[in-house]
């Protein structure tokens, strides 16, 4: 996977792209917004991680230069604005995510794959399925070993989101902002407790756990068996 | 804002007042000149028949009975003046001589006496009844002389006169009305542009400016000062918004490398210890963070560089949300807890705002409201106002920190110990507040703690 990261701090733009090589990514580097635009168009990148504060070129317009001229590559904007509107004017120029700085560079990682792996569905169905575990999308209905679940409408669409990500690590913050649709830092356990009560329903009662917690970082659903 | 005012309108009040104030003026002006004309018709008539009694009283004392009768049979045959009428009568008024073929019935005589009365006379082939102003004047204690005037056409004048008049304070009066009414419609429509301009302004769309027309009236010149001062508040603003950008971005990059270095020493652990000091500093550095997130965002709704508050949200709707998000944690820590929202409360402003607002209340239920005790989250609709409360029975906030509890890194609880509260909360709830035009109060809750949340409704309102 080939990213090119778009940061005019040197010393962040470092420790950034030694992160993602050791977690197996290839990375380029801009140091300016003209520089990364530039590089953007002329190359094929898997993803994006544009900052917005730039010398020459802001962030944002980069993103609206290249979505204007039908680039849909995958674009993280990374920032240190992260007041509740700026978020929402990262998206809305054409931002796939958005993350403030600092962040764990666990949500950072969890973000990418989301991103990458976006649109990457193997087949088209009705159905999501994970080992014994089975939602039906049209019927709305969630069953396990055959048995049907009874979860909220909430549990359902945490489940949904997690299972339409199978084996990979969603974020308290990607679940608050996906599923609630809410943008803020809780500085409460909210989503800890949503969770707990999601897990009683679909791993109580069943020899293997499909939900997991994955230390300083979130959830994975996934089939360990 | 009222779309009709109708009589609450002060242009309006003043074109009504104006209006009675001109028909009132136009109506003592023309009603003297009426009451002038039919003087000095009145008097001329008097006069011409006071000197033709007395030139006839000369002719009798001069010439006798007989010289009476010829000139009024001379007058009487050239119609001396018009609508002229004479009798002469003796004793037993039997008519001698003029124009009468008797003595009218109702006229008493009375030497030098005015008297009224009712004649048949024949225009154009009609029989119609005259009024009839005449002087009675006794000659010689013998005869009985009545001189008078047909009044008809003067009655008639007047008449058409009075009539004239009435018709033109009318439509003199209806004009000035339609007139006033027109200014006042133009002027109220002016001013409620105005209003509704200042409004979005003053939700955030800092952009919108007053209309200067050709006119260069007194509203251009008002709107021309308006919008200067807007132009400069436009630009405050902008310079704020890109100092909060400057701070926001020159205290997070640091934060942001250290950060990095922490997650890079623990990747690479130089020793046993290192796991141990590097996640506390973590924590801490993630709290420092929050406590910067909080003051920016509390920074950007004061002074309302954030983004307009055109949008309509559903209150009721955001508290159902938010009450769903957090109502299974209270529970978890056995705090009951109760949602009573209306249908629908629409307010102008943002719903990540409002949730944001919502979580920290409801955040602090969690943090300060002790097991057994119960949170009610409430929305109704008061009026023209829209009332947001969360109220708990847990150990509330004394009346007199009440005001304090809404500044900044105001904590009333002996936190040191704990390290989920910065002291901000309520501070960002009130800014919050504030920025949506509502009003923010901290109340007993009997026992406990009610926050009581008024936001202006959106429904109805024009623009």
């Amino acid at each position: 996977m080939h990213l090119l990261a778009i940061e005019d701090d040197a010393e962040a733009a470092a420790f950034l792209a030694k992160g993602l090589r050791e977690s197996g990514y290839t990375v380029d580097l801009a140091t300016d917004g003209r520089d990364g635009l530039f590089q953007a168009t002329e190359e094929k990148y898997d993803l994006l991680i544009v900052d917005r504060q730039l010398p020459h070129l802001d962030g944002l317009s980069i993103v609206q230069l290249l979505r204007n001229n039908g680039n849909h590559t995958p674009v993280l904007v990374l920032s240190a604005l992260g007041s509740v509107d700026e978020r929402i004017e990262g998206l809305r120029a054409g931002g796939d995510d958005y993350l403030t700085k600092p962040f764990a560079f666990g949500e950072l990682i969890a973000r990418i794959e989301a991103l990458l792996r976006r649109g990457q569905a193997t087949e088209v169905s009705t159905r999501l399925r994970v080992a014994d575990l089975e939602m039906d999308l049209l019927g709305r209905t969630v069953t396990r070993e055959g048995r049907r679940l009874d979860l909220t409408q909430k549990e359902y669409q945490l489940l949904e989101f997690l299972m339409r990500r199978t084996g990979q690590v969603v974020t308290r913050t990607m679940l608050l902002e996906n599923v609630w649709d809410l943008h803020f830092d809780p500085q409460t356990n909210v989503i800890d407790v949503h969770m707990s009560r999601l897990r009683s329903v679909v791993d109580r009662g069943f020899n293997t756990p499909l939900i997991h917690t994955v230390r300083g970082a979130g959830y994975i659903l996934r089939d360990e068996s | 804002m009222n779309p009709n005012p109708g009589l609450r309108s002060s242009t309006t009040r003043l074109a009504l007042a104006y209006g009675a104030l001109s028909a009132l003026l136009i109506s003592a002006l023309l009603g003297a000149v009426f009451l002038l004309t039919r003087g000095v018709l009145q008097r001329e008539i008097d006069s011409r028949v006071s000197a033709e009694v007395e030139s006839f009283t000369d002719v009798f004392e001069s010439d006798g009975i007989q010289g009476v009768t010829d000139t009024l049979d001379k007058r009487t045959d050239s119609w001396g003046r018009l609508g002229a009428v004479y009798l002469l009568a003796d004793s037993s008024l039997n008519p001698l001589a003029g124009n009468l073929t008797a003595w009218p019935k109702d006229v008493r005589c009375v030497p030098n006496g005015r008297v009224d009365f009712r004649i048949v006379a024949i225009v154009n082939d009609e029989t119609v009844s005259h009024p009839v102003e005449a002087r009675c004047e006794h000659l010689a204690g013998q005869y009985w002389l009545l001189v008078g005037t047909d009044t008809n056409d003067r009655e008639r004048t007047l008449h058409r006169f009075a009539v004239a008049t009435a018709w033109g304070v009318g439509l003199t009066s209806l004009l000035v009305l339609a007139l006033g009414w027109r200014y006042s419609r133009r002027t109220s429509r002016r001013v409620r542009a105005f209003a509704a301009t200042c409004d979005s302004i003053v939700r955030g769309d800092l952009t919108r400016r007053l209309t200067v027309s050709s006119a260069q009236d007194e509203f251009d010149a008002l709107s021309t000062t308006v919008n200067a001062m807007l132009d400069r508040l436009e630009r405050q603003t902008d310079t704020l918004r890109t100092t909060l950008g400057s701070i926001a971005h020159d205290l997070r990059t640091p934060l942001y490398r250290l950060r990095m270095r922490l997650e890079e020493s623990l990747l690479d652990p130089k020793g046993p210890e290192t796991q141990e000091l590097v996640a506390p500093a973590m924590a801490e550095l993630d709290r420092v963070q929050r406590t910067l997130s909080t003051l920016l965002e509390i920074a950007r709704a004061e002074s309302g560089a954030g983004s307009a508050m055109q949008q309509q949200v559903d209150l009721a709707h955001v508290a159902r949300e938010m009450y769903e998000l957090y109502a299974p944690g209270l529970q978890e820590r056995d705090i009951h807890t109760r949602l009573e929202v209306t249908d629908s409360a629409m307010v102008n402003g943002q719903r990540q705002l409002l949730a944001q607002l919502l979580a920290n209340l409801l955040e602090n239920a969690l943090k300060y409201v002790p097991a057994g005790c119960s949170v009610l989250m409430d929305v109704h609709v008061e009026h023209s106002s829209i009332v947001l409360m969360v109220a708990d029975t847990g150990p509330g906030i004394a009346a007199a920190d009440r005001e304090r509890a809404l500044q900044p890194f105001v904590r009333l609880h002996d936190t040191r110990s704990d390290s989920t509260g910065s002291g901000l909360g309520l501070s960002l709830v009130a800014a919050i507040a504030r920025l949506h035009g509502a009003t923010l109060t901290l109340e007993d809750n009997h026992p406990g703690l009610r926050v009581v949340c008024r936001f202006p409704s959106s429904d109805g309102r024009v623009g």
